[in-house]
C-alpha cells in the first residue's frame, strides 16, 4: 500500500469535513416565544417522573406532568385543605382515614394524541410508582389502588395519614402518565414520556438539553409561551455569564455567600425567586463517637453555633432555624416558644464553660468531612470559625460530593452536614433522621440516621409510631412537636438553617405568580415574556 | 503498509487492556457510591439495595471485572447508570463535538504556530524572534481554563461577538460557537508548534545542503521553504502528533468552561457521578485515540521522509 503526501492531505481534508459539517437539529425560534432555563447539572438523566433522581430533571417533568392534586403555584401546602384540585376535581376520606376516593377531571388529554386520561391511567401510574419507581418507599402506606369508575379512583391505606395528599399524592413519582404510551414505548419512555401537563416533550438530548413545546389541548388552557428549552450548565461561571449575556432567561442560582449580591450588582434588573424553607441544613452529631456521646459536649456545640450568623452569611437565601423543622412548618418551634434551656443562645464563653464542665477544659478537637459543593462547604467553614472561640477545633476534610455522601452512608463522619428539601410532611424527614430503623451502618446498607439516635441513646421511635397512626392533623402535629422538643434536648441533630432554593431570571420573564415556597422547580404555564 | 498497520494495531491492545484495568480498579477504590450518586443522598436504603442488585454492584469485584472484559471485547459498553441509555449512543452523540473542536484547534494552531516559528527563525535574535519567544512563554504558562474564561468575558460577555455556551446546531451556528473554545485550545499549539518550527528550521538551516543551495544562488524564500522547512517537517510531524493528543486532553477543561458537549465533559460528569460504564467507555475512546494518533504519526513519518522504510 502506497500513501502519497497528496493522498494523505486529501484523506485528512475529507475526514475533517465529514466531522465538522455534521447536520444540525434545530429550528429557528422567536426569542420572545421561548423560555430558556439553565439548570445546574451536566445533562438530563430522565424525563420520566417516576425515574428522575436528579433535581435538575424535575424542572422538565414539572412542565410535562401533573398529579391528582397540587399545592398552589409557588407554595407548599402545609395542610391537606390547601391543596388545589388538579387531575382530580374532588376527594373524600372515610371515617377511619383508611380509604380515600378521588373523582377525576373529565376530558384531560394526554400529549401527542394518547387520548383522554381515565382511572386506568391513574391506577397504572400509582402501580408503577409503588413497585417500579426510584422512590417506592414513600408509597408504602398504600395497600391498594382501584379504578372504581371510569373517572373514580379509590386508595386503601395500611394506616391513617392526615397528610396523605402531601406525603403520597403530590409526589413526583405519583405524576399521572399515559398507560398506553408507557406500555407502547417500554424503556424509551424514559426519554419520550407522555403526560398531561402544559408542555410536551419535543426532544431529549443528553448533549444539548431538553426542548418542550406547548400542549395545545391542555385542560387548563394552553400556556402563554410556546416553547421551553432546558440547558444543562453545571459550571457556575458559565451559567451566570449566560444569564447576564441574555442567552438564558432563568438560571438556578449558586448557593454561596455573596453570589446574589454580586449578580445584582452586575444587573440590578434581574429578578430573584426563592423558596422558603428550601433545603434543611442539618448537622448530625455522631453519638457513637467520643466526645459527642457526652450530652454536655453536644449542648456546647449547639451554644457555639450562631445560626443567625450562618444564615446571614448566606443571605438572602439563609433563614435561621431553632429546632429540626423551620418555625412555619406544622411541627416547628419558634425560638420564643422554647424553654430557655433549649434555645442554646449563641455564647462562646458559655459553650467553653460547658465543655469544661464536661471534662474538656482545654476544648475539643476533631475531624469532620464536608462536601466540596458550595452550600455545604460555605456552611461548614462558617460553623468552623464560629466554634473556634469556644475551644472547638473542627478540622475539615473537603471531599467530592458523591464521595462525601458515600462516606456518610458508611458512618465515617463526626459532624455530618446534610442538605435536603422536604415538604411540610414532618413524619417523612423525622423518620429518615431519627428512627432507629434508619440508623446508618458501616456497610452502607443503613439509612439517614447519621447520629445513631434511638440506638446509641433512647430516641423517639414510640412517638414516631404514634404519629404514624394519628387520625387527625392536630394529633399528628402535637406528637410531632413533642418529638422536636425531645430532639432539642437530646441534640442528635441540630437545625442550623434553611437555605432557600433560588433561581434568577431576566426581568423580561414574568412567571405569573410569586415564588414563596414549594419544591425546587416552578411551572411556566402562566409565564409571559416581554 | 497494511500489514504494518495491522501489526501496530495489535501491539496497542496490551496498552489499552492495561489502561482499562487500571481505570476499573481505580473506580472501585475511589470513595463514593454510584447508587447514592444516581439516586441522591436522600435515597432510602431499600431503594439503594435494589439499584445495586439491578446493576450488579453487589457482585464480587472479580465477577464485575470479568463482565467488564466481556463487554469490552464484544464492544458492548452497557447502559449509563445515570441516564439509562446505551453508553455507545452517548459516545457517538458526543464524539463529533470533540473531534470538530480538536480539528478546529489544530487548524488554528498549525496555521498560527508554523508561520510564526518560521518568522522567528528567519529573524533570529531580532525583535520578532524575541516577541515570539515571550508570546510562546505566555502560551505555555496560561492554563486553558483561565484563558477560556478570559476570552468568554471579553469577547462573549462584554463585546458580545460570540455565544457563551453550547456548541450550536446549524453549520454557521456551530462555526460561531467553536471560535473561542478552539482559540483557547490553539494557544498552546501555537506556542508549541511555533517553538518547534523555529528550532527545527534553525537546525536545518545550518546544514550542508542549505549552504549548497545558497552557494548555487537559490533565492532566500526558496532556500527557506524548499530546502529548510521541508526538511524540518519530520520533527514537526512528531510535534503535531503530540499536539493532537494534548488538544484532546485539553478539550476536557475547555468543554467544561464553554459548556460544550463532548467526550471530555461526558467523562468528567461521569466521574463525578460514578457512572462506571460511561467512564470506562470514555477511557477506551481516549486510549484508542492515543493509539490511532501514534499510528497515524508513524505513517506520516514514512510519507514525509522517504528514507524511513516500513519493516
Amino acid at each position: 500500500m502506497r500513501i502519497s503526501r497528496r493522498t494523505l492531505l486529501k484523506t485528512g481534508a475529507a475526514g475533517m469535513a465529514s466531522t465538522v459539517f455534521l447536520p444540525g437539529l434545530v429550528r429557528a425560534q422567536n426569542a420572545d416565544d421561548v423560555i430558556r432555563l439553565a439548570v445546574a447539572a451536566g445533562g438530563p438523566r430522565s424525563a420520566d417522573p417516576n425515574q428522575t433522581t436528579q433535581g435538575a430533571d424535575n424542572w422538565t417533568t414539572e412542565q410535562m406532568f401533573e398529579q391528582l392534586v397540587r399545592p398552589p403555584d409557588g407554595l407548599f401546602a402545609a395542610a391537606d385543605d390547601e391543596y388545589v384540585p388538579t387531575l382530580a376535581t374532588s376527594w373524600e376520606t372515610s371515617e377511619d382515614g383508611l380509604t380515600w376516593t378521588f373523582q377525576l377531571r373529565e376530558g384531560v388529554q394526554f400529549h401527542k394524541g394518547y387520548g383522554e386520561m381515565t382511572s386506568e391511567d391513574v391506577v397504572h401510574s400509582f402501580d408503577r410508582a409503588r413497585f417500579d419507581g426510584v422512590n417506592t418507599a414513600v408509597f408504602g402506606n398504600i395497600e391498594s389502588v382501584e379504578a372504581t369508575g371510569q373517572y373514580e379512583v379509590t386508595f386503601r391505606l395500611r394506616g391513617p395519614d392526615p397528610l396523605f395528599l402531601g406525603s403520597t399524592i403530590f409526589q413526583n413519582g405519583a405524576s399521572i402518565v399515559s398507560k398506553k404510551a408507557e406500555e407502547e414505548k417500554g424503556d424509551s419512555f424514559n426519554t419520550d414520556s407522555i403526560g398531561t401537563g402544559p408542555y410536551v416533550l419535543d426532544s431529549f438530548d443528553s448533549s444539548n438539553g431538553t426542548r418542550l413545546t406547548r400542549h395545545d389541548d391542555y385542560w387548563d388552557g394552553p400556556a402563554n409561551i410556546s416553547n421551553v428549552e432546558v440547558a444543562y450548565i453545571a459550571d457556575t461561571t458559565a451559567r451566570t455569564l449566560a444569564l447576564i449575556a441574555g442567552e438564558i432567561d432563568i438560571i438556578e442560582a449558586v448557593r454561596a455567600p455573596g453570589w446574589i449580591d454580586q449578580i445584582r450588582q452586575r444587573d440590578p434588573d434581574l429578578r430573584v425567586d426563592m423558596t422558603n424553607p428550601g433545603s434543611f441544613m442539618t448537622l448530625h452529631i455522631n453519638l457513637n463517637q467520643e466526645p459527642f456521646d457526652n450530652p454536655m459536649v453536644r449542648k456546647a456545640i449547639a451554644t457555639a453555633i450562631d445560626s443567625a450568623a450562618v444564615a446571614n452569611a448566606l443571605a438572602p437565601m439563609g433563614m435561621p432555624t431553632v429546632t429540626l423543622s423551620p418555625p412555619h412548618y406544622p411541627t416547628g418551634w419558634a425560638r420564643e416558644e422554647l424553654p430557655e434551656e433549649l434555645r442554646y443562645d449563641y455564647n462562646p464563653d458559655t459553650a467553653r464553660q460547658m465543655l469544661a464542665d464536661a471534662g474538656f477544659a482545654d476544648g475539643i478537637s476533631f475531624e469532620a468531612n464536608v462536601s466540596q459543593r458550595e452550600d455545604y462547604r460555605s456552611t461548614m467553614l462558617i460553623v468552623q470559625e464560629l466554634m473556634r472561640p469556644a475551644g472547638i477545633d473542627m478540622q475539615l476534610n473537603v471531599m467530592d460530593h458523591s464521595a462525601y455522601h458515600g462516606a456518610n452512608r458508611e458512618d465515617q463522619n463526626t459532624l455530618a452536614l446534610h442538605a435536603a428539601s422536604y415538604p411540610p410532611v414532618p413524619l417523612d424527614y423525622m423518620s429518615r433522621y431519627l428512627s432507629s430503623g434508619a440508623e446508618v451502618k458501616a456497610d452502607g446498607t443503613g439509612g439517614g440516621n447519621y447520629s445513631h439516635y434511638g440506638v446509641a441513646i433512647p430516641g423517639v421511635d414510640d412517638e414516631l409510631a404514634q404519629m404514624q397512626v394519628a387520625t387527625s392533623f392536630d394529633e399528628y402535629v402535637s406528637i410531632g412537636r413533642e418529638i422536636e422538643r425531645k430532639v432539642q434536648d437530646d441534640l442528635p441533630v441540630l437545625g442550623v438553617m434553611t437555605l432557600g432554593f433560588t433561581a434568577v431570571r431576566s426581568a423580561r420573564v414574568d412567571l405569573g405568580y410569586e415564588v414563596d415556597g414549594g419544591y425546587a422547580r416552578w411551572r411556566f404555564h402562566k409565564a409571559t415574556k416581554s | 503498509m497494511a500489514r504494518y498497520i495491522f501489526v501496530r494495531a495489535l501491539d496497542s491492545i496490551p496498552t489499552i487492556f492495561l489502561v482499562l484495568t487500571l481505570v476499573f480498579i481505580a473506580m472501585r477504590i475511589l470513595p463514593g457510591d454510584p447508587a447514592i450518586a444516581v439516586l441522591g443522598e436522600n435515597a432510602r436504603p431499600e431503594t439503594i439495595a435494589l439499584f445495586r442488585e439491578r446493576f450488579g454492584l453487589n457482585d464480587p469485584i472479580w465477577l464485575q471485572y470479568l463482565h467488564f472484559l466481556r463487554d469490552v471485547v464484544t464492544l458492548d459498553f452497557g447502559t449509563s447508570l445515570m441516564k439509562g441509555v446505551p453508553v455507545g449512543d452517548l459516545i457517538l452523540r458526543n464524539i463529533p463535538y470533540t473531534i470538530e473542536l480538536t480539528i478546529a484547534a489544530m487548524i488554528i494552531g498549525i496555521s498560527g504556530g508554523i508561520p510564526l516559528g518560521v518568522w522567528a527563525a528567519i529573524n533570529r535574535n531580532k525583535a520578532p524572534d524575541n516577541g515570539f519567544r515571550v508570546f510562546s512563554l505566555i502560551g505555555y504558562a496560561v492554563p486553558d481554563f483561565y484563558l477560556g474564561a478570559m476570552l468568554l468575558i471579553i469577547f462573549a460577555l462584554n463585546l458580545g461577538w460570540f455565544p457563551i455556551t453550547g456548541a450550536g446546531v446549524e453549520f454557521t451556528d456551530r462555526l460561531h460557537h467553536i471560535v473561542l473554545p478552539a482559540v483557547t485550545l490553539a494557544m498552546l499549539k501555537i506556542a508549541f508548534l511555533g517553538r518547534l518550527s523555529r528550532t527545527s528550521l534553525l537546525e536545518v538551516m545550518g546544514r550542508d545542503y542549505v549552504r549548497t543551495a545558497r552557494a548555487k544562488g537559490a533565492r532566500e524564500p526558496r532556500v527557506i521553504y524548499r530546502h529548510g522547512l521541508r526538511n524540518a517537517l519530520l520533527p514537526l510531524s512528531t510535534g503535531l502528533g503530540l499536539s493532537v493528543l494534548t488538544t484532546l486532553s485539553g478539550s476536557v477543561a475547555v468543554e467544561l468552561v464553554f459548556n460544550r458537549p463532548g467526550i471530555g465533559r461526558l467523562l468528567i460528569d461521569a466521574i463525578s457521578e460514578r457512572d462506571y460504564p460511561v467512564i470506562q467507555a470514555g477511557v477506551i475512546v481516549f486510549a484508542a485515540a492515543v493509539v490511532i494518533v501514534n499510528l497515524l504519526m508513524e505513517i506520516v513519518y514514512v510519507v514525509v521522509d522517504p528514507r524511513i522504510k516500513v519493516k
